[in-house]
């Protein structure tokens, strides 16, 4: 199976704070990675140096045999639109939702592509099919609605185009146990051709269903596990 | 309150929201306090008079001197002022946003280059044209209309008329527009739209430009009932920054209501016979100053209900 990521040495943080120490990856077509670790152990910090959201970083980054990667100390957030055009979906930390927008425009937002563009309504209508609950609140403010409401549009945006590598940043945060229960089974349900990568602080949710749970401790990849089954 | 002073509230209010509406958006989107807003206004003025001077014996000869001369007069100045003002946001964004829009304190320093491009263009505008005001001809011809007794002058109501097409115009163009819906979301979350392949860089442009030919739309207007000057920009801008932070930097419709709001308060206080003219400034100011305090997110905070 063909490569999608491949980092390899790859160091990012803020300032003067290091957050990842070398870190190497690789993630086949297909794959479900679950990325498990404690709070500030750098999860977050490695989907957001993927699409070039840290303060710095160095280090290779290989996204279908293109290279993104490479030394930056600023420009936080500059390349990442064209990243993001390029084939990486992402669904970040906390949503980072257009409050002002209905759930349709938000929606059409992530509809970057012309091809996307093009074909919204379909897509907009495969969207409200995984999430049903969206479907009645398509025209309602996204600020006015619930956290598992928010994270069902964040990551309806993420689907708006066919991605090569979806990257989704704690699915479950701050969510009630049935509803996150909920997102994370329609994130399996999800037919990827590319691969996805979820940060996830609870195993439970990862378990029997991702093809390899890596752990993450103080900016290290530790323990690459392949599949678990929790009971 | 009479007509006469609602009139006049309103005429302000038209163009102080032309102005504050461009530094809301601009700040929102692009994270840039426009300084050069003032002298984009001045440019603009400065444009529509040498177009209609230019053209003032061309049309004169084609037109002749009946309605349709003053139409395409009036075509001609304002068309020019809009492209002087979109050109000058063209310019402000090759100078004070390319270059150092990915460097740490990026807002002081744009609010500082700009600040210098206002002051810049200012003194060469006095350099090249001297200090003595420009009048430009009267789009909307002289004569007033008497409505229930009150006299409304012909540019007082054009005005009106002009800035409310110009604010309907932008305002669907951002809520019917795919760049509009762009500049929105980068309006209300600026990481969620770079996830969503938005980029600053490229939709930077087209706002700087919108909001530079705002500018010149507020210039084109006001120079019907004032002469141009280049310094004539100062006041918009002082006037369109204060608005903009009363609406809660970034709320379009709160810029709105903050402009009726002082153009009503600055009417009322120039009328009433112990406060006059000379305390305009203060008192709006107090204003300002007093609702901030108790609503530091100003007036666009109060319409929101809506949660982060």
């Amino acid at each position: 199976m063909p490569e999608i990521l491949e980092i390899t040495q790859l160091s990012a943080g803020y300032g003067p704070l290091r957050v990842l120490h070398e870190i190497d990856l690789t993630i086949k077509s297909g794959e479900r990675i679950g990325l498990v670790g404690l709070n500030g152990h750098g999860k977050s910090t490695l989907v957001r140096a993927i699409t070039h959201m840290t303060g710095w970083q160095q280090g290779s980054i290989k996204l279908d045999g293109i290279e993104i990667g490479g030394s930056r100390s600023l420009g936080a957030g500059r390349r990442t639109p064209s990243l993001v055009k390029k084939g990486i979906g992402v669904a970040p930390q906390g949503d980072a939702i257009f409050p002002g927008l209905s759930v349709r425009k938000h929606l059409e937002c992530g509809a970057y592509t012309k091809q996307a563009w093009k074909h919204r309504k379909t897509r907009i209508d495969r969207v409200f099919d995984i999430f049903p609950p969206l479907r009645s609140l398509e025209h309602s403010l996204v600020g006015k609605l619930s956290g598992g409401e928010r994270r069902m549009v964040s990551i309806g945006r993420m689907l708006m185009t066919e991605a090569k590598l979806y990257l989704v940043d704690e699915p479950s945060l701050g969510l009630a146990p049935k509803i996150s229960h909920r997102v994370m089974e329609a994130l399996w349900a999800l037919p990827v051709e590319g691969a996805m990568i979820i940060a996830e602080q609870n195993v439970k949710l990862l378990s029997d269903r991702a093809d390899r749970i890596i752990g993450m401790h103080a900016g290290r990849l530790r323990g690459d596990v392949g599949h678990v089954e929790l009971t | 309150m009479d007509l006469g002073l609602i009139i006049y509230a309103l005429n302000l209010a038209a163009i102080y929201s032309l102005m504050a509406i461009g530094i809301s958006i601009l700040w929102s989107s692009v994270g840039m306090i426009n300084m050069a807003h003032g002298a984009t206004f001045a440019v603009s003025g400065y444009a529509a008079w040498l177009a209609t001077a230019a053209m003032k014996p061309i049309i004169a000869t084609t037109f002749g001197n009946g309605a349709l001369a003053s139409f395409v007069m009036a075509g001609t100045l304002t068309s020019a002022s809009l492209v002087a003002g979109a050109l000058c946001g063209a310019i402000i964004y090759a100078l004070a946003f390319l270059p150092i829009h990915d460097k740490p304190n990026y807002p002081v320093r744009s609010l500082i280059i700009t600040l210098a491009l206002n002051i810049g263009t200012v003194q060469g505008l006095l350099w090249f044209f001297g200090p003595r005001s420009q009048g430009l001809p009267k789009i909307f011809g002289f004569g007033r209309w008497e409505v229930w007794g009150t006299k409304i002058r012909y540019d007082q109501a054009g005005t009106i008329i002009g800035a409310t097409i110009i604010m309907a115009l932008t305002l669907a163009w951002l809520r019917y527009s795919r760049r509009g819906l762009e500049v929105r979301a980068m309006m209300q979350n600026a990481e969620g739209a770079a996830y969503s392949g938005i980029s600053r860089q490229v939709t930077a442009l087209p706002v700087l430009m919108l909001t530079g030919a705002l500018a010149g739309m507020a210039a084109a207007l006001l120079s019907q009932t004032i002469f141009v000057s280049p310094t004539s920009g100062v006041i918009p801008l002082l006037k369109g920054l204060t608005i903009a932070l009363l609406g809660g930097l970034g709320s379009v419709p709160g810029a709105v209501i903050g402009a009726l709001l002082i153009g009503f308060l600055e009417a009322i206080i120039g009328a009433v016979p112990f406060l006059g003219q000379r305390y305009v400034m203060f008192g709006t100011f107090i204003f300002i100053i007093c609702v901030l305090i108790i609503r530091p997110r100003g007036i666009g905070g109060l319409l929101d209900d809506t949660r982060e």
